[in-house]
């Protein structure tokens, strides 16, 4: 199916290197959503992401000579966007972002897992409106990882991407993807543990 | 997963968690990290919001698109390849 896609990808560039507008039309509508998507994730704001839409799609008709067609046309054209979206963020303003251990859960020294975090929030998801809230917090906490974490987690658990696509697109192996991936997951865990525990459950685990 | 040290807590979160919920986790090592869990309720816990990160995650997605976005895109790009 993948292959189909990129197929389908492949004869359209081919039409839009010919000067085809009606082809760069089908590539808008057929891209056009997951490219805001994707600038979203760096931006998170919907006129920034837009207009960073639109960069991507303007340099894609500038740049598609240079298309390599032996590569997949989804990677080339990702890259594009992030690139455009992370040079508009730039501009923007500087981006504080925490250092990825920070986050990592506390452990005793032998390596277990020495107080149990409260986790109320847990049985929030379940709810719709709390699990609304948590999705609002949890995009913040995406935004503090650096880059080349948040890049994964905001394809892989947002926008639900194959994990080999996301992986392809970034130039990364599979492993470092993981593991970029699960800490990213474990920095946000941590956060929403964080803001959404009681001071009165943390004095009743400090009780006797 | 070697056969001769315990599953730790550090060890369970840090390296074999990511693999136990893709799926690519042999079956052995899932028997093993589950013998964990039915005797770690912290670990349960943090397994538990570990999963619900991952749906929270999700619920960000449909993402509103907005309305003309293709229309748009269509016209900005025209206007400045016509101006070149």
């Amino acid at each position: 199916m993948v292959e189909d896609q990129n197929a389908a990808d492949l004869a359209l560039v081919r039409r839009i290197k010919r000067g085809d507008e009606e082809a760069f039309r089908e590539m808008v509508d057929r891209y056009h959503a997951r490219v805001y998507s994707l600038s979203y994730g760096v931006l998170r704001n919907a006129e920034d992401a837009e207009e960073a839409t639109q960069d991507s799609f303007l340099t894609l008709h500038r740049k598609i000579e240079s298309f390599d067609e032996s590569k997949r046309f989804f990677s080339w054209f990702y890259r594009v966007a992030l690139n455009q979206a992370y040079s508009r963020a730039r501009r923007r303003k500087p981006v504080v972002t925490v250092p990825i251990d920070d986050y990592v859960p506390r452990l005793g020294s032998d390596g277990h897992n020495a107080s149990p975090e409260f986790s109320a929030w847990v049985d929030g998801v379940e709810d719709e409106a709390i699990a609304r809230d948590l999705a609002e917090r949890a995009e913040g906490f995406m935004a503090e990882l650096p880059e080349s974490y948040r890049d994964v987690i905001w394809m892989v658990d947002v926008e639900e991407m194959k994990p080999s696509d996301v992986a392809e697109t970034l130039d990364i192996s599979i492993p470092a993807l993981k593991s970029r991936l699960h800490r990213a997951r474990l920095h946000v865990r941590q956060r929403l543990t964080e803001v959404t525990t009681l001071p009165s459950a943390t004095e009743q685990r400090a009780a006797p | 997963m070697n056969s001769h040290d315990d599953v730790t807590c550090r060890r369970l979160i840090l390296e074999y968690l990511v693999e136990y919920e893709d799926g690519t986790m042999a079956s052995e090592d899932r028997v093993r990290l589950e013998q964990h869990f039915a005797c770690c309720p912290p670990c349960l816990v943090f397994l538990k919001s570990y999963r619900a990160t991952g749906r929270t995650l999700k619920m960000l997605k449909p993402r509103e698109i907005p309305k003309n976005l293709a229309d748009a895109v269509i016209r900005f790009v025209r206007a400045r390849c016509d101006k070149k």
